[in-house]
């Protein structure tokens, strides 16, 4: 069950990533329409993180491309924001709140131009988004994981974007916290955004995407909620991995070279 | 004494000259290192500076003498080759970084090593002074040396200062760095540069045998004191350039004595200093504040006692009862009634001591923390009543009021505890 649609705000086209040699991607042929909240979702290791960072141009894909507002990626960049994992940074690095959301200034910004005070009312009001006015001269290491993960976003509403992705923004964050996010970025996809949201609980997913992609090293499905979460499809996701693709994984990474490459 | 008065007047102008060469080198190695400590590269810093040391002599070969330019290009290249091939190796082969840094490391110096032995025995008189790049020698640098060496400082204080926020973003957040399309890959080299040539601007005065110190300790240091990047590094510089200063002037007083080592005692000091005393992380404060932890916990423990006494209907405890219950602990007892009689929590009348009402009513706050806390473990957390005392005994003493509202909301302001034992909120409760 693939839906493709007409005038994509992202196509992504036959890709296929490796790392290593290791395939965990196969294949991924999938088109978004613009102005909706999605949800990537699958199970541990079904490649959900690597499908974000190679949109993102990260890991480069062993073979297809990505286009994004119909332009290659390089063109656009200054239009997408990236919420990393917030395991991927040392949070005790020493910075304030105001710092990291500053980082999102940066882009517009380019080299050796300095933040000033433009970027810095900026910066407040995205803090302002996410309900963190309260901690702006906090030092990054004393807050909790869900504040973490909205400094993030806050440090993606501040590169004032039309496509998001959002890589596990809710993992350790309170159900106060992801009501409020998910509100947050609902009236972001309203007023027109993207908003790609790696996700892992079915049920809030139900509740709050509009489109959901669900992963399982190859494409399960892409569409419309409704059509999409159905018993079927999600046993397809979450049923295990394909006995036969685990073996042709096994005999592609005991190759000397990685023969996916084009 | 002379001595100190005439070198610190700076009346001499080549010690004002050192002085100020010693001052940049300062803050540009400090200002290199810190990052790559906040990097946790600091090995590579290691690595770096041992492996200088064949360019070093090649440049002496080359040039036949001492000359500054052929030993700063000698040992920028050759650092620079220890890098790339760090790596290429990294990236090529399954070996684990610090095999490969330590493999580094001990070859190149090694080579080095060979490479000066072999000069020692040729004979050139110019030779002496290249044994003072081995552990530095700061009084015996020329004035084109300073010119040189202090140049590079300032190109290195320079472009760091310009492209703070890149190098913000590369020891952070790389990967972000890289999707708002940033050239990453571009600013890691550059940083690698400034390192190679921190290392190489402190040949000369540190030596390369410690000049890892001087790159890495100022940012460990000062990282105790602050928790923002630009007091960090103007603290880390500050840190360097007093030990800087203080390890030539040693060398300055005592003819011989090389420079590097001196500088690294005055920076383990600083360091040393920092991990005792420094406020929040310092391991003095942190004694003291558990000190005071544990005090306040003996004080409630005491309170508690008093205010069961009085559920019990009893006019207070004498001091052999309270010695009966917490046995072992005769010594915090008696500091806790002393401490408690002062803030007037309690009254002693000859041994009977006995709650005032302000201590009722702090007692009483503690018991309900106690029982909520109980209650909750019980309702919540499925944990039987007999196994959720012990949790309670510490968590009453951590809970805070806004901690206490919500539990009392989401307990829905329950009256017994799973002990069937009244939580007490009003006076009338007793």
């Amino acid at each position: 069950m693939i839906s493709q649609v007409e005038n994509p705000v992202l196509e992504i086209h036959d890709l296929t990533v490796s790392y290593d040699q290791n395939p965990v991607l196969w294949n991924v042929d999938l088109s978004l329409p613009s102005g909706k909240l999605v949800g990537i979702l699958g199970p541990n290791g079904a490649g959900k993180s690597t499908l974000i960072k190679s949109i993102m141009g990260l890991i480069p894909p062993t073979s297809g491309y990505v286009r994004i507002f119909d332009k290659p990626l390089n063109d656009v960049r200054a239009r997408i924001s990236y919420v990393p994992q917030r395991e991927s940074v040392d949070w005790n690095f020493p910075a304030s709140v105001l710092d990291v959301v500053m980082m999102g200034t940066y882009g517009k910004l380019g080299l050796f131009r300095r933040p000033g005070k433009k970027e810095k009312n900026l910066a407040m009001q995205c803090l302002e988004q996410v309900g963190m006015t309260g901690f702006v001269e906090r030092q990054i290491s004393e807050l909790s994981g869900g504040q973490q993960q909205r400094v993030f976003i806050a440090r993606a509403l501040a590169q004032q974007a039309d496509l998001y992705l959002m890589d596990e923004p809710f993992a350790g964050v309170d159900m106060a916290t992801e009501t409020a996010i998910f509100q947050l970025l609902k009236e972001m996809a309203d007023s027109g955004k993207t908003v790609l949201v790696v996700h892992h609980d079915i049920h809030s997913a139900m509740n709050f995407f509009d489109w959901v992609i669900m992963l399982n090293l190859h494409l399960v499905a892409s569409g419309p909620k409704e059509l999409v979460i159905t018993e079927d499809l999600l046993r397809k996701t979450y049923g295990g991995k394909l006995n036969l693709l685990t073996k042709v994984t096994d005999l592609i990474r005991n190759k000397d070279f990685n023969p996916l490459k084009s | 004494m002379e001595d100190f008065v005439y070198f610190f007047t700076f009346q001499d102008p080549s010690i004002t000259w050192v002085v100020l060469g010693i001052t940049l080198l300062g803050i540009g190695s400090a200002y290199v290192g810190t990052f790559s400590f906040l990097d946790k590269k600091a090995l590579l810093g290691d690595a770096i500076s041992h492996a200088v040391l064949p360019g070093i002599c090649l440049g002496f070969i080359l040039a036949g003498e001492k000359n500054p330019v052929y030993i700063v290009t000698g040992a920028f290249l050759s650092g620079a080759l220890a890098t790339f091939l760090s790596s290429w190796l990294k990236k090529n082969t399954k070996l684990s970084e610090d095999t490969i840094i330590a493999t580094i490391l001990s070859v190149f110096f090694g080579i080095g090593i060979v490479m000066l032995t072999a000069l020692q025995k040729s004979g050139n008189p110019e030779i002496a002074g290249l044994n003072s790049f081995i552990f530095g020698n700061a009084i015996g640098i020329s004035e084109t040396d300073l010119m040189i060496y202090g140049g590079l400082s300032l190109t290195i204080i320079i472009v760091l200062t310009l492209f703070l926020k890149e190098f913000r973003l590369m020891v952070f957040d790389p990967g972000y760095g890289k999707a708002i399309g940033f050239p990453m890959e571009a600013i890691r080299f550059l940083f690698n540069v400034l390192m190679i040539l921190a290392v190489v601007i402190g040949i000369q005065a540190i030596g390369v045998v410690l000049m890892a110190a001087l790159l890495i300790t100022p940012g460990a240091a000062a990282r105790f004191w602050t928790d923002r990047l630009n007091p960090l590094l103007i603290l880390a510089a500050s840190f360097s350039i007093i030990s800087g200063i203080l390890g030539t002037y040693i060398s300055f007083v005592i003819p011989q004595m090389p420079t590097g080592p001196w500088v690294v005692v005055f920076l383990s000091l600083i360091a040393l200093l920092s991990f005792m005393f420094s406020p929040k992380s310092g391991i003095i404060f942190r004694y003291f504040s558990r000190k005071k932890y544990l005090r306040k916990t003996h004080k409630d423990h005491l309170m508690k006692a008093l205010y069961k006494a009085r559920e019990e209907n009893k006019e207070g405890l004498t001091i052999e009862e309270i010695y009966e219950l917490y046995p072992y602990q005769k010594v915090q007892i008696d500091q806790s009634i002393k401490d408690l009689l002062q803030e007037g929590f309690i009254t002693k009348n000859q041994t009977l001591v006995n709650l005032t009402s302000q201590g009722t009513s702090d007692a009483m706050r503690i018991v309900r923390l106690h029982r909520l806390w109980e209650l909750y473990l019980n309702e919540s957390m499925n944990i039987a009543p007999d196994h959720v005392h012990e949790s309670a005994e510490q968590m009453e003493h951590l809970l805070t009021p806004e901690l206490e509202a919500m539990l009392e909301k989401r307990l829905n302001f329950p009256t017994l505890d799973p002990h069937q034992e009244t939580i007490p909120r009003e006076n009338h409760d007793l």
